[in-house]
């Protein structure tokens, strides 16, 4: 992809030439129709002059005499048949000085010298138009050159002084992060086209921010709303455990209703970390040793692990040390141990590497690749059976971006793995 | 026990008072500030549920004037607001805990008498159940006057199991219990059963007798 300047100055560039070459025929036409025409007028000249003072004093002795130093104006014989009279006529003749072909305006003129017929040439050499061809070749591509230079200038100028604004405008809106809501602040412009830009621009970022914001609102207002029934509908269901005679049918629709309950809460506060990743709440950031954080709830998922008899292989670098939202890197961490361990087959395996720049996790799970362009989307759920809510990979990916880290998945030799490079 | 609950969700508090009464707590409720401090004033509470968000104020403002009057009654907060700078303003304002909504009332049981137990600890700090013996600060527990090894998470489980005495607790409940700050993250409750297992298994083996009692494979119960 080119640049628009680059662009505009190749157009200018090409089209400037193909005007200027194709504008050359024409104009060697006219400067060749209008020196044959001077030359013409000199031809005629010279015949006035001729007739003027040379004729009334020439004898017919003299005749021999004037043709013998005059080369181009010359008194032949009547008898030269000549093809047209008083009327010009291009002709080469050979010259013997320079051996070639010259070309010649010649005019053949009756006249009468002491009463006798005799007809007068009029010959003038003319530039040969190879001559010509190159002279103005050469003044053109002094042309071309001087015109390239100046567009190229012109196109600097332009950059710097027309275009500036606009350029500022596009950067600053690359660095725009609708998550971080600091809309940006354009340079004001002169120019009409570009206050326009801002101006649009200016409304579709405020807007952008106030449905983002709203929105956020919206999810947060809505998992804390749901809070109070979530907890009146767990009292009752541990209020109802308690009555004497729960039949066993009864217990077992209260215990999934229990672990409904469970999951709605767990996707309730999901959602809400999730509205609250990018608020102040996790500005704070620290540098700490991620090994440590590793390796700190790795008994507990140990646990879970066991139920499911998958072994867990750890490769850690105690060393390594990154700058973060601490209780965000807790969740990520935890996030991708439940995600290998939830996705994970019965005897499977994890392996968790963790080396300067990157951890990885790389389990077992089932014999196909994931679908990466929704891995990381909401409530896109690669198993509908399984316990997930959807929101562990989002909450994942939330926090990398948070820190400018990446998450990557692959699948390899049946193993899947997310990566986070840091 | 005496305690005063400040919430303004009558079904939640209806819940509670219930599941509270048949362990000997005998609760009383408010839904409002103001009558929360007139109560605080008058009488003696061993504990104190507050929930935050009230009709006619915050719940902040009865921590406040808790620490004006220099009383130092157990204060648990029960709230469905779940951010950080609430918590630490609750612990700068004096809270002792922090239960966030939904939570079982089983954990709130056991939170009650942890923190009554705190609280009083220049006096009981040794829990009994017939031959069980449990010292709550040094972290022991000796079946008849043997001590027996058990670790942090298994004593743990079964102060809550006897906090909950006769009370059926379910799976869900005692694996948010046991996972603590993962509780999130939980999607099987096989490891509860390895837990009740291990337990059972050290206090049969140290001569104690069996009060855990499975209810239908789905729940367990500690029951003389």
């Amino acid at each position: 992809m080119k640049g628009l300047l680059h662009k505009t100055l190749l157009f200018y560039s090409i089209f400037t030439t193909i005007v200027l070459l194709s504008s050359y025929p024409f104009v060697y036409w006219a400067m060749d129709n209008l020196y044959k025409e001077d030359v013409d007028e000199a031809i005629f000249q010279r015949k006035d002059e001729f007739i003027a003072y040379n004729l009334p004093n020439l004898k017919i002795e003299d005749i021999q005499q004037w043709n013998r130093f005059n080369r181009d104006i010359k008194i032949l014989p009547d008898t030269v048949a000549s093809k047209e009279f008083n009327h010009i006529i291009e002709q080469n003749n050979y010259d013997t000085l320079v051996s070639e072909w010259e070309p010649y305006r010649i005019l053949y003129t009756k006249i009468k010298i002491q009463h006798q017929k005799a007809v007068l040439m009029i010959q003038l050499n003319l530039v040969e138009s190879e001559d010509l061809i190159a002279t103005l070749g050469r003044f053109y591509l002094g042309i071309l050159f001087v015109l390239l230079a100046v567009i190229l200038m012109f196109a600097k100028f332009t950059s710097k002084y027309l275009w500036k604004s606009f350029y500022d405008t596009l950067q600053k809106i690359e660095q725009f992060n609708l998550e971080k809501h600091d809309a940006p602040t354009f340079q004001q412009s002169n120019i009409k086209e570009f206050e326009q830009l801002n101006k649009s621009l200016k409304k579709l970022i405020s807007t952008n921010i106030q449905v983002y914001q709203s929105q956020k609102e919206f999810i947060e207002n809505a998992a804390h709303e749901l809070q109070t029934p979530l907890a009146v509908f767990q009292g009752k269901i541990d209020t109802l455990l308690q009555l004497s005679d729960v039949t066993h049918e009864q217990f077992e629709i209260l215990s999934s209703m229990n672990d409904t309950v469970s999951k709605l809460n767990r996707m309730n506060k999901n959602l809400l970390l999730l509205s609250k990743i990018n608020t102040p709440q996790y500005n704070e950031t620290i540098h700490f040793n991620l090994a440590e954080l590793i390796k700190k709830p790795l008994d507990f998922f140990s646990e879970q692990a066991i139920a499911k008899n998958i072994k867990i292989k750890l490769e850690i670098d105690d060393t390594v040390m990154v700058k973060a939202n601490f209780v965000l890197t807790e969740i990520l961490v935890s996030n991708l141990f439940l995600n290998a361990i939830r996705h994970n087959v019965n005897k499977g395996s994890i392996h968790i590497s963790l080396s300067n720049h990157t951890l990885v996790f790389t389990n077992t799970g089932i014999p196909e690749a994931l679908n990466n362009d929704k891995l990381f989307t909401r409530f896109s759920k690669s198993n509908p059976s399984s316990q997930g809510n959807g929101l562990g990979l989002s909450i994942i990916k939330a926090i990398a971006d948070l820190n400018q880290w990446t998450v990557s998945y692959s699948f390899q030799n049946k193993l899947h793995t997310f990566s986070i490079a840091f | 026990m005496k305690i005063l609950l400040i919430e303004d969700e009558k079904e939640i508090s209806n819940s509670i008072k219930s599941y509270l009464k048949t362990n000997d707590i005998i609760c009383e409720v408010t839904h409002k500030v103001q009558e929360a401090l007139e109560k605080i004033a008058n009488y003696e509470y061993d504990c104190i549920l507050l929930d935050l968000m009230l009709p006619d104020g915050n719940g902040f403002e009865v921590l406040k004037t808790l620490k004006s009057l220099n009383k130092s009654d157990g204060i648990i907060i029960i709230s469905a607001i779940e951010s950080l700078d609430t918590r630490l303003e609750g612990f700068n304002l004096g809270a002792d805990d922090f239960l966030t909504k939904p939570f079982h009332l089983s954990e709130l049981l056991v939170r009650i008498h942890s923190l009554v137990r705190r609280k009083n600890f220049n006096g009981n700090n040794i829990i009994k159940f017939n031959e069980i013996q449990i010292d709550f600060f040094a972290k022991t527990v000796s079946v008849n006057d043997v001590k027996i090894d058990f670790t942090k998470k298994e004593i743990d489980l079964l102060l809550y199991l006897i906090g909950n005495h006769k009370k059926v607790l379910s799976k869900s409940a005692l694996a948010e219990h046991l996972s603590g700050d993962m509780a999130d993250m939980l999607d099987n409750h096989n490891f509860v059963y390895a837990h009740i297992k291990n337990l059972k298994k050290k206090l049969n083996e140290a001569g104690c007798q069996d009060y855990v009692k499975s209810v239908y494979g789905l729940g367990y119960k500690w029951e003389a």
